[in-house]
Protein backbone atom coordinates (compact mmCIF):
# COMPACT_ATOMS: atom_id res chain seq x y z
CA UNK A 1 0.00 0.00 0.00
CA UNK A 2 2.90 2.14 0.88
CA UNK A 3 6.26 2.23 -0.58
CA UNK A 4 9.48 3.51 -0.28
CA UNK A 5 12.65 3.84 -2.33
CA UNK A 6 15.47 5.82 -0.13
CA UNK A 7 18.17 6.59 -2.42
CA UNK A 8 21.24 7.36 -0.19
CA UNK A 9 25.23 7.94 -1.16
CA UNK A 10 27.71 5.21 -0.21
CA UNK A 11 29.08 5.74 3.32
CA UNK A 12 26.61 8.98 4.67
CA UNK A 13 24.60 6.44 6.03
CA UNK A 14 26.01 3.97 8.28
CA UNK A 15 24.26 0.18 7.84
CA UNK A 16 23.74 0.01 10.81
CA UNK A 17 20.95 2.95 10.72
CA UNK A 18 18.89 1.55 8.06
CA UNK A 19 16.69 -0.87 10.83
CA UNK A 20 15.76 2.50 12.55
CA UNK A 21 15.06 3.86 9.03
CA UNK A 22 12.82 1.27 8.25
CA UNK A 23 11.03 1.13 12.01
CA UNK A 24 11.05 5.02 11.70
CA UNK A 25 8.69 4.96 8.00
CA UNK A 26 7.06 2.67 9.18
CA UNK A 27 5.80 4.47 12.53
CA UNK A 28 5.21 8.16 11.06
CA UNK A 29 3.09 6.01 7.64
CA UNK A 30 0.70 4.30 9.77
CA UNK A 31 0.52 7.20 12.19
CA UNK A 32 -0.22 9.39 9.73
CA UNK A 33 -2.23 7.57 6.93
CA UNK A 34 -3.36 4.50 8.60
CA UNK A 35 -2.90 1.23 8.02
CA UNK A 36 -0.61 -1.50 9.55
CA UNK A 37 2.83 -2.10 9.77
CA UNK A 38 3.05 -4.62 7.30
CA UNK A 39 1.62 -2.26 4.86
CA UNK A 40 4.72 -0.05 4.41
CA UNK A 41 7.55 -1.28 1.93
CA UNK A 42 10.80 0.43 2.06
CA UNK A 43 13.58 -0.32 -0.14
CA UNK A 44 17.29 0.62 -0.17
CA UNK A 45 19.49 2.02 -3.18
CA UNK A 46 22.45 2.90 -2.35
CA UNK A 47 24.48 5.02 -4.70
CA UNK A 48 28.26 4.52 -4.93
CA UNK A 49 30.06 7.71 -4.59
CA UNK A 50 30.83 9.69 -7.60
CA UNK A 51 27.75 8.67 -9.26
CA UNK A 52 25.08 10.98 -7.40
CA UNK A 53 25.73 14.91 -7.98
CA UNK A 54 23.41 17.79 -6.19
CA UNK A 55 23.90 21.53 -8.20
CA UNK A 56 26.82 19.74 -9.79
CA UNK A 57 28.94 18.72 -6.92
CA UNK A 58 29.46 15.58 -5.40
CA UNK A 59 26.01 14.73 -3.58
CA UNK A 60 25.67 13.67 0.06
CA UNK A 61 21.98 14.20 0.02
CA UNK A 62 19.66 11.36 0.73
CA UNK A 63 16.76 11.07 -1.31
CA UNK A 64 13.11 9.28 0.02
CA UNK A 65 10.51 8.79 -2.70
CA UNK A 66 7.46 7.61 -1.13
CA UNK A 67 4.30 6.37 -3.03
CA UNK A 68 1.03 6.43 -1.69
CA UNK A 69 -2.38 5.65 -2.35
CA UNK A 70 -3.94 8.66 -4.67
CA UNK A 71 -6.83 10.85 -2.81
CA UNK A 72 -4.75 11.98 -0.07
CA UNK A 73 -5.28 15.56 1.31
CA UNK A 74 -2.53 18.02 0.72
CA UNK A 75 -2.03 18.49 4.28
CA UNK A 76 -2.05 15.13 5.21
CA UNK A 77 0.38 14.82 2.45
CA UNK A 78 2.55 17.88 3.81
CA UNK A 79 2.55 16.59 7.41
CA UNK A 80 3.47 12.70 6.38
CA UNK A 81 6.50 14.63 4.40
CA UNK A 82 7.31 17.17 7.32
CA UNK A 83 7.25 14.17 10.30
CA UNK A 84 9.82 12.50 7.96
CA UNK A 85 12.21 14.82 7.42
CA UNK A 86 12.31 15.59 11.73
CA UNK A 87 12.65 11.47 11.82
CA UNK A 88 15.77 10.82 9.15
CA UNK A 89 17.83 14.37 10.43
CA UNK A 90 16.98 12.87 13.78
CA UNK A 91 18.27 9.60 13.33
CA UNK A 92 20.84 10.55 10.90
CA UNK A 93 22.10 14.08 12.10
CA UNK A 94 22.01 15.18 8.11
CA UNK A 95 21.16 19.08 7.65
CA UNK A 96 17.69 19.36 6.43
CA UNK A 97 19.38 20.61 2.92
CA UNK A 98 20.76 17.03 2.72
CA UNK A 99 17.14 15.76 2.40
CA UNK A 100 14.49 15.52 0.16
CA UNK A 101 11.53 13.49 0.20
CA UNK A 102 8.64 12.90 -2.09
CA UNK A 103 5.16 11.30 -1.35
CA UNK A 104 3.75 10.96 -4.52
CA UNK A 105 0.29 9.25 -5.60
CA UNK A 106 0.52 5.71 -6.89
CA UNK A 107 -0.55 5.65 -10.63
CA UNK B 1 13.49 18.02 -8.33
CA UNK B 2 14.70 18.47 -10.96
CA UNK B 3 16.27 14.56 -10.96
CA UNK B 4 18.21 13.43 -13.84
CA UNK B 5 18.61 9.82 -14.11
CA UNK B 6 21.85 8.69 -16.20
CA UNK B 7 21.73 5.45 -17.60
CA UNK B 8 24.87 4.15 -18.95
CA UNK B 9 26.86 0.56 -19.26
CA UNK B 10 28.75 -0.03 -16.65
CA UNK B 11 32.11 1.84 -16.28
CA UNK B 12 31.50 3.52 -19.82
CA UNK B 13 32.01 6.79 -18.41
CA UNK B 14 34.69 8.29 -16.31
CA UNK B 15 34.42 10.01 -13.20
CA UNK B 16 35.58 13.43 -14.45
CA UNK B 17 33.06 12.96 -17.20
CA UNK B 18 30.47 12.07 -14.67
CA UNK B 19 31.50 15.26 -12.87
CA UNK B 20 31.56 17.33 -15.90
CA UNK B 21 27.49 15.91 -17.25
CA UNK B 22 26.43 16.85 -13.31
CA UNK B 23 27.74 20.72 -14.19
CA UNK B 24 26.55 20.83 -17.68
CA UNK B 25 23.12 19.57 -16.98
CA UNK B 26 22.78 22.25 -13.64
CA UNK B 27 23.87 25.18 -15.86
CA UNK B 28 21.64 24.49 -18.72
CA UNK B 29 18.79 23.11 -16.47
CA UNK B 30 19.02 26.83 -14.64
CA UNK B 31 19.97 28.66 -17.83
CA UNK B 32 16.36 27.26 -19.21
CA UNK B 33 14.42 27.64 -16.29
CA UNK B 34 15.62 29.91 -13.41
CA UNK B 35 15.80 27.81 -10.90
CA UNK B 36 17.82 27.40 -8.32
CA UNK B 37 21.28 24.85 -8.99
CA UNK B 38 21.10 22.88 -5.34
CA UNK B 39 17.57 22.25 -7.05
CA UNK B 40 19.37 19.71 -9.63
CA UNK B 41 20.28 16.38 -9.08
CA UNK B 42 21.98 14.56 -11.71
CA UNK B 43 22.73 10.50 -10.76
CA UNK B 44 24.03 8.27 -13.03
CA UNK B 45 22.94 4.43 -13.02
CA UNK B 46 23.88 1.08 -14.96
CA UNK B 47 21.67 0.84 -18.01
CA UNK B 48 21.51 -2.92 -17.53
CA UNK B 49 18.87 -1.88 -14.92
CA UNK B 50 16.70 -0.59 -16.87
CA UNK B 51 14.96 -1.21 -20.36
CA UNK B 52 15.24 1.45 -22.43
CA UNK B 53 15.93 1.63 -26.48
CA UNK B 54 19.42 3.05 -26.48
CA UNK B 55 22.18 1.99 -24.31
CA UNK B 56 22.56 6.04 -22.78
CA UNK B 57 19.78 7.18 -21.87
CA UNK B 58 18.62 10.85 -20.16
CA UNK B 59 15.15 10.12 -17.52
CA UNK B 60 14.60 13.14 -16.25
CA UNK B 61 11.77 14.14 -13.58
CA UNK B 62 11.12 17.87 -13.42
CA UNK B 63 8.13 19.62 -12.08
CA UNK B 64 4.99 19.84 -13.62
CA UNK B 65 3.88 23.32 -15.35
CA UNK B 66 6.58 24.27 -17.84
CA UNK B 67 5.26 24.49 -21.60
CA UNK B 68 6.23 21.76 -24.35
CA UNK B 69 8.14 23.56 -25.76
CA UNK B 70 10.94 24.59 -22.70
CA UNK B 71 11.00 20.63 -22.14
CA UNK B 72 11.96 19.74 -25.75
CA UNK B 73 14.49 22.24 -25.54
CA UNK B 74 15.95 21.47 -22.07
CA UNK B 75 16.12 17.62 -23.17
CA UNK B 76 17.79 18.74 -26.78
CA UNK B 77 20.41 20.54 -25.01
CA UNK B 78 20.86 18.14 -22.15
CA UNK B 79 21.13 15.28 -25.22
CA UNK B 80 23.65 17.61 -26.78
CA UNK B 81 25.83 18.03 -23.68
CA UNK B 82 25.96 14.57 -22.77
CA UNK B 83 26.82 13.95 -26.72
CA UNK B 84 29.79 16.60 -26.37
CA UNK B 85 30.94 15.88 -23.15
CA UNK B 86 31.35 12.19 -23.43
CA UNK B 87 31.78 11.16 -26.66
CA UNK B 88 29.41 8.88 -27.89
CA UNK B 89 27.49 8.63 -31.05
CA UNK B 90 24.19 10.90 -31.07
CA UNK B 91 22.25 7.41 -31.73
CA UNK B 92 23.08 5.71 -29.14
CA UNK B 93 21.14 8.19 -26.39
CA UNK B 94 17.57 8.61 -25.98
CA UNK B 95 16.04 10.22 -23.07
CA UNK B 96 12.63 12.50 -21.83
CA UNK B 97 11.22 14.52 -19.32
CA UNK B 98 8.44 13.72 -17.55
CA UNK B 99 6.75 15.91 -14.64
CA UNK B 100 5.33 15.32 -11.28
CA UNK B 101 3.76 18.00 -9.08
CA UNK B 102 5.54 20.18 -6.60
CA UNK B 103 3.59 20.15 -3.98
CA UNK B 104 4.38 16.25 -3.71
CA UNK B 105 8.22 16.77 -2.85
CA UNK B 106 10.01 18.53 0.36
CA UNK B 107 13.57 19.99 -0.39
CA UNK B 108 15.16 21.46 2.35
CA UNK B 109 12.11 21.26 5.37
CA UNK B 110 10.02 22.96 2.58
CA UNK B 111 7.69 21.90 -0.03
CA UNK B 112 8.24 22.97 -3.76
CA UNK B 113 7.06 26.42 -5.12
CA UNK B 114 6.05 25.81 -8.12
CA UNK B 115 8.03 26.63 -11.26
CA UNK B 116 8.92 30.28 -11.76
CA UNK B 117 7.10 31.38 -8.04
CA UNK B 118 10.55 30.33 -6.48
CA UNK B 119 11.73 32.85 -3.55
CA UNK B 120 14.38 34.31 -2.58
CA UNK B 121 14.70 31.71 0.42
CA UNK B 122 15.63 29.08 -2.24
CA UNK B 123 18.57 30.63 -3.32
CA UNK B 124 19.69 31.46 0.22
CA UNK B 125 21.28 27.80 -0.18
CA UNK B 126 23.03 28.31 -3.54
CA UNK B 127 24.35 31.95 -2.12
CA UNK B 128 25.98 30.01 0.79
CA UNK B 129 27.86 27.67 -1.28
CA UNK B 130 28.80 29.88 -3.58
CA UNK B 131 30.36 31.83 -1.06
CA UNK B 132 32.27 28.99 0.37
CA UNK B 133 33.90 28.35 -2.75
Amino acid sequence: MYHFNCIIQEGVIPDDLRPELVSGLVRVTTSVLGGSPGDVDVEFTVMPHGYAFRGGEISTTSTVRGTIPPGCQQETRVQLMQEICDMWMGLTGCSVYELVISARDRE
Amino acid sequence: MPYYRCYVPDDSVPFEKRKEVAKAFTDIHCGSTGAPRNFVHVVFLDSEEADHPTPYYIDGGNRAGRPVEVREKLLSDLKSAFVDITGISSNQLDGRITEGRASWTMEGGHVLPEPGEEGPEWYEHDAVEAAAD
